[in-house]
This record gives structure tokens, C-alpha cells and sequence, in this order.
């Protein structure tokens, strides 16, 4: 990316909200799944459900969940024969999460958002 | 002397009278009836007066979004989002499967939510949702009564809502396949609609309440701007169970002169 474009797109950027995009967000899938557990924070479940619950694929959820309980914004646990997924029970990130979603709300940072996603999640 | 157990408030005008005072503690109470008729409304009060009386309380749903409660309960003036950041109310929301599978590990993320907000009450939305596990009806009894046992095992006062299909008339032929819950909780409440000259009310009675007295009398219940009241018992009717009451002078004169 050139510098003009980056400036465009990037523009003045909390620091803060673009390593947080930087290190969860690199599809719509895990927009959505991130706004899902943002808004119900208190989700246990499985892929299955948290695809029900979401409206998407079960094999993209599955994929997304994986990276993001890798990432350390979910917890991933095994529960008999199930896995389930939680958010992680750390408020600095909860706080980071909430920041990113409000964020999305504003219709300026979505028009960034989309086109980093569309870049391939990298600036 | 025997010390008597301390009431828990559902704080529902009228429905802890017929409670004889309230909910016993540690008790697994059904509240069931057809869709629309009040259930969730019951449960947030029941949630929503907990937290006022500094008792946290928890909501386990396996059906509606956290958002939908908020927005509900705000309808009646119940800020559910002002009690989840002063820790009084969580909103979890899971499966059957996880939700049992999670109390019966030691230490699982409910428990552990129950334990660090100190939760003394739950609502669990909707029972019928434990259907799905399994179709043997024996294994679905072990299950739930393994479920509610880890509830009462966490000191909580459980309210299950329970969803029957038929809106008015006899439900016991409907339902009679689905595994009785009655057998399974401490009270059993009713919720009906019933058809009085040609308007739809509501109707609740308290069919069981294991180791207390309760009023057995149908009465009459309303939702309005601040939820849900329990009014005065219908008079001069019967048959209001059956959705379709009649004039007890009318079942009379069939009864006995018509003949």
C-alpha cells in the first residue's frame, strides 16, 4: 500500500484500535462472530450453535473460532466431548472489544474496515 | 419447633400469596403455558426484584438473544443492562447440552459465574429445549434432574419456563409424549389463556408446591407498564382450564336439570 492510500485509509487511526485490528480482525466471518460475543458476552457454546446463532457457515465458524481462541480473544474448552467457546475473561481485551465495536458503528471506520478486509486484512 | 424456611419474593403482586409467602429456597419451580402468556415476563420479575433485594440473579437462555431481555424488560421500566454492570444480573446464553455438561464439571464457567457475582436466583429459558437431547424419556428425566440437582447444588432458586403448544383447550393430550416436568420441579405454575364472553384473559394457578401450603384457586393475571399482576380468583365460573369456561349456573342447569 502507498503512502497516500495508506494516509486515506488508515487517517488518524486510534493506535490502539488498529493493533487490535490488526491482530483479530482479518474477515467479515470474525467481524460478525466479534460483534456476537461482544453482544452476548456471556455465551458458552459450540461451533454448531454459535453458527446458528450467527447465521453463517459451521466451517467457517469453526476456522474463525479456532484462530480467533488462538489469538487469545476466545477460550476454547473441551467439555466432555464437546468444544466450546467463551470470550476470554480479560477485561482489558473486553474493553479493546467493545472499543472496536462501537467503533464499527460509525460509518467512516466500516468504509476503512471493509477495504482493509478486502485488502486481505493488511495495511 | 421446626424453623421455617425463609420465602423468596417473586415479587409478582399477588402471585407470593399464592405462593404462601413466596418460593422456598433451593426449589426448582416450572412455570409453564403457551407462547405470549407471561412466562419470560415472570422470570425477568422474578430476576429483575431478586436484584432489587440485593439477591444477583442469573438468566440462562437458550432461545432468545441478552438484547431481547434488555429491550424487554426495559418495556416495563427495568434497567437489565444498569444491573448487569453493577453485577447484580448476567445474561448467559448456551445449549442444553453445554449448559449441563458445563454444571457437571467442577468448576465450569456457570458455576463460576454463579459463584463470583453470588448469584441466588436463575431463570432458565426455555426447559423445552432439553427435548431435543434425547427422545428416551427415562434418559431425559436423569438428565434434567441431573440439571436442576446441579442448580439447587449451587444454592439457587431456579425458575424454568416451560413452552406447551396448544393455546386453548385440554393440553394433556398434546403434550402427552413430552416428558411430564411437573414430577421433576418443587412447584408447578399454569399459565393460560382462557375465552370469557368473547375477549382473551389470562389465567395462572399454582398446581404444586412441594412442602408448602399454596392457593389452589385459578386466578385471574394482567401485564401491564410495570409487569405482570395476579388479581382475584374467577368467580362463578368453572372450566376455566379448559380455555373455555362456563357460567356455573349454565353447567348447573346441564348438569342436573337438562337431563
Amino acid at each position: 500500500m502507498n503512502e497516500l492510500t495508506f494516509r486515506v485509509y488508515i487517517g488518524d487511526m486510534d493506535p490502539e484500535l488498529l493493533t487490535f485490528l490488526k491482530r483479530y480482525v482479518d474477515s467479515f466471518t470474525k467481524v460478525d462472530l466479534l460483534r456476537f460475543f461482544h453482544n452476548n458476552p456471556h455465551t458458552i457454546d459450540t461451533v454448531e450453535n454459535i453458527a446458528h446463532y450467527a447465521g453463517r457457515d459451521q466451517e467457517t465458524v469453526q476456522r474463525e473460532l479456532t484462530q480467533l481462541a488462538t489469538r487469545g480473544l476466545l477460550e476454547e474448552t473441551q467439555l466432555g466431548q464437546m468444544v466450546v467457546y467463551a470470550l476470554a475473561d480479560n477485561s482489558q481485551l473486553r474493553k479493546q472489544l467493545a472499543a472496536f465495536v462501537a467503533a464499527s458503528n460509525d460509518p467512516q471506520f466500516r468504509i476503512r474496515l471493509i477495504y482493509y478486509l478486502v485488502k486481505g486484512g493488511h495495511f | 419447633m421446626p424453623q421455617v424456611s425463609k420465602r423468596v419474593h417473586t415479587g409478582v403482586p399477588g402471585l407470593d400469596e399464592m405462593l404462601n409467602g413466596g418460593l422456598l429456597p433451593c426449589t426448582a419451580n416450572l412455570v409453564e403455558g403457551a407462547p405470549g402468556c407471561g412466562k419470560t415476563t415472570l422470570g425477568m420479575q422474578f430476576i429483575y426484584h431478586g436484584a432489587l433485594e440485593g439477591e444477583p440473579g442469573l438468566i440462562l437462555t437458550f432461545e432468545q438473544f441478552p438484547q431481547q431481555y434488555y429491550r424487554d424488560a426495559a418495556s416495563f421500566g427495568w434497567d437489565f443492562r444498569a444491573l448487569e454492570k453493577q453485577g447484580l444480573l448476567k445474561v448467559v446464553m448456551s445449549s442444553p447440552e453445554v449448559a449441563q455438561a458445563d454444571l457437571e464439571q467442577f468448576n465450569g464457567k456457570i458455576t463460576r459465574l454463579v459463584h463470583r457475582m453470588q448469584a441466588k436466583r436463575i431463570l432458565v429459558e426455555n426447559i423445552s429445549y432439553f427435548e431435543r437431547m434425547s427422545r428416551d424419556p427415562i434418559e431425559l428425566r436423569a438428565l434434567l434432574y441431573s440439571f436442576l440437582n446441579a442448580l439447587k447444588r449451587e444454592g439457587l432458586v431456579t425458575l424454568l419456563t416451560r413452552e406447551t403448544y396448544v393455546l386453548l383447550g385440554d393440553e394433556a393430550a398434546e403434550d402427552a409424549d413430552q416428558t411430564n416436568l411437573s414430577f421433576l420441579a418443587d412447584s408447578y405454575i399454569l399459565l393460560r389463556y382462557v375465552e370469557i364472553e368473547s375477549a382473551i384473559r389470562r389465567a395462572i394457578i399454582v398446581l404444586k408446591m412441594r412442602g408448602s401450603a399454596h392457593d389452589k384457586r385459578i386466578r385471574q393475571f394482567d401485564i401491564g407498564s410495570q409487569g405482570m399482576v395476579v388479581q382475584d380468583p374467577f368467580r362463578g365460573r368453572e372450566g376455566i382450564m379448559s380455555g373455555n369456561p362456563r357460567q356455573m349456573a349454565e353447567s348447573f342447569i346441564k348438569a342436573f336439570i337438562r337431563r
